[in-house]
């Protein structure tokens, strides 16, 4: 399977939305975003909501870059590889979380990153090396081991938001132990595979892909602000209800803002659309 | 037996024999949805991670009763048996009675355990059609292979490293679907079971998954005693 197949060039479009930062840029700019907001967990909960969508932005957009070869097995697999190691890496960064502790400051929790990346990056060695898979991906290493890193940054962070701290025992209470981490799990994945997944083709164009991934992610911070502020102890403070709400009506914002964008900017970019009659059409 | 050695040993078990389980089933893709390829019209990770997920609920329900290895790793082969099983008897009925293909093998000429011809069952241009015997009996030994490894992991994390019910299951499922999609990685995507070409490769995917899942066993041991969970 072979997707990409169009024009060689890619066009930008002047009008519309566009991310200015290529590949490596918008890397760069998210691990250090993600990085900066994971390591302080006494930030609330719609800032480490911001670093969620910047470590999922750029795990779509390694997806991307992955995928566009071929993956043999379908998109979905590379994000669900993602978030396998996700899961792992943030198990071992809030394990780590309570040493090298600076004041408010938890730099502990990279460890798990680093850890991820490392295993990422024998994956793919191993996964493109010739002699064993072989599978003749350009950039595989890269890929995986940033993937690894963006699936552990966005779980972490996650698991910040619902606990309100990176302490073991309080995350495993709060996030692990009542099965949120499953939705967790899978809102994340979809966020990094779904873009590609859909918006593949030959008309492919990086800026509307990202915009999907932008819009899973609101609907992430939707799902865990009516959590956090389900379950809040307190109504101030990191995880309390105020900070449920307002990463709630953030999330709401942001889904409604990057929806209507997507839709508008798919609409203006096909050759043509056809209502179906059953919905209202949008112009 | 030190616990920190039996995670790895019981992670680095699981992880090779989900790789070992994905090679066997009868994984057909995106053709299969048109009934132009033999196997299942889905992905490796949707057959494996369905497999391995109803695999993870019978172990953990057993889990609950008993503290015996070897029962609840038996009871994840069976949940994730049943579950192959019947996704793939009722692929079959659709395609038999739906479709209107007869099951057959594209990859062999005669059935290897049945002796039965295949070939001239095979429409021209195609590469075989649904889940013959041979696949199916190969999957359902995948199945088990894949859902004992899935529940041997489960049961390391759950009583050698003490993680909560939940966090076991999550993490053996993290690790598992690592390994079941580095393995679909190595298959290309399609495979029918042993009896295809591609399982020849399995070698290179037993070592790769083999040194993934040593590290995420080194890993998970290491969570449980950073987190104060054992000793």
């Amino acid at each position: 399977m072979t997707v990409g197949g169009g024009p060689v060039v890619e066009e930008e479009k002047a009008e519309g939305f566009t991310f200015p930062p290529d590949v490596t840029q918008l890397g760069i700019i998210s691990a250090i975003i993600a990085i900066v907001i994971v390591i302080i967990p006494g930030l609330p909960a719609v800032v480490k909501a911001v670093g969620v969508i910047f470590a999922l932005l750029w795990g779509t957009d390694s997806v991307r870059k992955t995928s566009k070869y071929g993956l043999g097995t379908g998109v979905p697999s590379i994000g669900v590889l993602a978030m396998g190691y996700g899961i792992l890496g943030a198990l071992v960064g809030i394990a780590f979380a309570g040493i090298l502790n600076v004041s408010i400051v938890q730099p502990g929790v990279l460890i798990g990153v680093i850890a991820m990346a490392i295993v990422g990056l024998i994956s793919g060695v191993l996964s493109n090396n010739e002699k064993i898979i072989g599978m003749k991906i350009p950039g595989l290493e890269r890929g995986m081991m940033e993937l690894g890193m963006a699936g552990t940054l966005a779980m972490v962070l996650q698991f910040s938001i619902v606990a309100g701290s990176l302490n073991f025992d309080l995350v495993i209470e709060k996030a692990v132990s009542n099965g949120l981490i499953a939705v967790m799990f899978v809102l994340s994945m979809m966020a990094m595979f779904h873009p590609y997944n859909a918006c593949l083709g030959p008309d492919e164009r990086r800026p509307r892909t990202l915009m999907v991934s932008i819009e899973i992610s609101g609907l992430l911070c939707i799902i865990l602000g009516i959590f956090v502020a389900a379950t809040a102890g307190s109504t101030w403070g990191v995880a309390g209800l105020v900070d449920g709400i307002s990463l709630l009506i953030f999330g709401l914002i942001v889904w409604i803002v990057f929806f209507v964008k997507f839709i508008k900017t798919a609409m203006r970019e096909a050759h043509s659309t056809v209502g179906t009659g059953l919905i209202r059409t949008i112009e | 037996m030190d616990p920190i050695l039996l995670i790895v040993v019981c992670v680095l078990a699981g992880g090779v024999l989900a790789s070992l389980g994905v090679h066997l089933l009868p994984v057909g893709g995106a053709p299969a949805a048109m009934a132009t390829a033999t196997g299942v019209a889905t992905g490796t990770v949707m057959l494996m991670l369905g497999a391995a997920m109803c695999g993870l609920f019978t172990a953990a329900s057993v889990a609950t009763y008993t503290s015996n290895i070897l029962l609840v790793s038996l009871s994840g082969a069976v949940g994730s048996w049943l579950m192959m099983g019947v996704t793939m008897l009722l692929a079959n009925l659709l395609y038999v009675f739906g479709v209107g293909v007869v099951p057959v093998s594209g990859r062999v000429d005669v059935d290897p355990i049945t002796r039965e011809s295949q070939k001239e069952y095979k429409t021209p241009q195609c590469d075989g059609h649904g889940v013959p015997n041979v696949s199916y009996i190969s999957g359902m030994m995948g199945a088990l292979l894949g859902g004992f490894g899935g529940a041997l992991m489960y049961f390391a994390l759950l009583e050698y490293a003490n993680f909560e019910p939940t966090m076991a299951g999550v993490a053996a499922m993290g690790i598992f679907v690592a390994n079941a999609i580095i393995a679909a990685y190595n298959i290309g995507g399609t495979i029918e079971g042993f009896q295809d070409p591609k399982f020849k490769r399995l070698p290179k995917a037993l070592l790769t998954c083999g040194i993934i899942s040593l590290l995420s066993g080194v890993l998970v041991s290491v969570v449980a005693n950073m987190g104060g969970l054992i000793g």
